[in-house]
């Protein structure tokens, strides 16, 4: 049987709504490394490069007084937004993003 | 030549791939996927192939009209390769397979070879054209399959009747001056009509692919 695999903005996309999820519905202390690792299903080595990719690029936020959770940024919301609409594009060419 | 009708149906032609590869682009400066990258290099190449088309059109001499149709339909050849290259990375596991089977492409050249007349570089164009087409046509279709979407659907009839207009072009090559040819650019753009549908909505959703520079992630 074929196995599906993500790509790697599916990949990031699964990161920012664990993260999401952490910040903003009812638990706002924000996501540590292993909710990360269980939610986006990452190993750790790839989840640390991609967090520190993302924390670069402002789409990730450290916790200011806990610097091991993260929480997803506003740009990170709109990254998600935009993820939506255009995975729905590529969907309609039978394509993934 | 029935120049007024190649005109409008060129300009369609141009601002609906215009469009989509605008939209396409902006999907990729949000969230930096290549696959939109990819499309977005199709269908800028389509539109650059409509753009020489319609300037085929006011060339001065038959060699001029010749060499600029020739180079349109190349441009156009290129976006289809990129959308059916999009489509091979998905259905191909190009790492995983087992040993011998990348030996299977090497068969491809012997299909293609009794569908390509050697005689036209235009002609030419036009076969690669039509086999880039059918097979992302069949692509969509079966991811329509799956989905069971609408705008696939529309999508895949819309890559389909592009191949039916390459098929009516070259007939033309067989009877010049008939027809065909005008069957053949109102077929392209009712297939490219069909392929604007589902994305007319999400134009207008995001502003007709503006760039929002909020959201560019940077990755």
């Amino acid at each position: 049987m074929a196995v599906a695999y993500r790509t790697h903005v599916s990949i990031i996309a699964d990161i920012l709504l664990t993260a999401k999820e952490y910040s903003y519905e009812g638990r706002d202390n924000g996501a540590t490394v292993t909710n990360l690792i269980r939610r986006a299903n990452v190993p750790y080595q790839r989840l640390s490069s991609i967090v520190s990719q993302l924390t670069r690029s402002g789409l990730l936020q450290t916790i200011p007084d806990n610097s091991t959770k993260y929480r997803i940024s506003d740009k990170g919301i709109e990254f998600l937004n935009a993820y939506t609409d255009f995975k729905d594009f590529a969907e309609n060419f039978g394509l993934k993003v | 030549m029935n120049l007024p009708f190649e005109i409008v149906m060129d300009l369609l032609g141009l601002s609906i791939s215009a469009f989509i590869g605008r939209f396409a682009f902006s999907g990729y400066s949000s969230i930096g996927s290549p696959t939109l990258l990819r499309l977005t290099f199709a269908f800028c190449a389509i539109a650059v192939g409509f753009a020489i088309l319609l300037g085929s059109l006011f060339a001065g001499s038959e060699q001029y009209y010749r060499l600029m149709l020739t180079v349109g339909l190349g441009f156009q050849a290129i976006g289809y390769f990129f959308i059916a290259f999009s489509h091979s990375l998905k259905s191909f596991d190009f790492v995983r397979r087992p040993k011998g089977y990348h030996m299977s492409f090497f068969f491809a050249p012997l299909v293609t070879a009794f569908i390509i007349p050697g005689n036209s570089i235009e002609h030419l164009i036009r076969s690669i054209s039509f086999i880039l087409l059918v097979y992302v046509s069949i692509e969509t279709m079966a991811s329509y399959m799956q989905t069971r979407k609408t705008s696939t659907l529309l999508l895949g009839s819309g890559l389909g009747l592009l191949a039916t207009s390459e098929l009516m072009a070259w007939y033309n090559f067989i009877f010049p001056g008939s027809i065909f040819y005008y069957i053949a650019i109102s077929i392209k753009v009712a297939g490219f009509a069909m392929i604007f549908i589902p994305f007319s909505r999400f134009g207008m959703k995001s502003g007709l692919g503006r760039v929002n520079p909020q959201v560019g992630s940077g990755i």
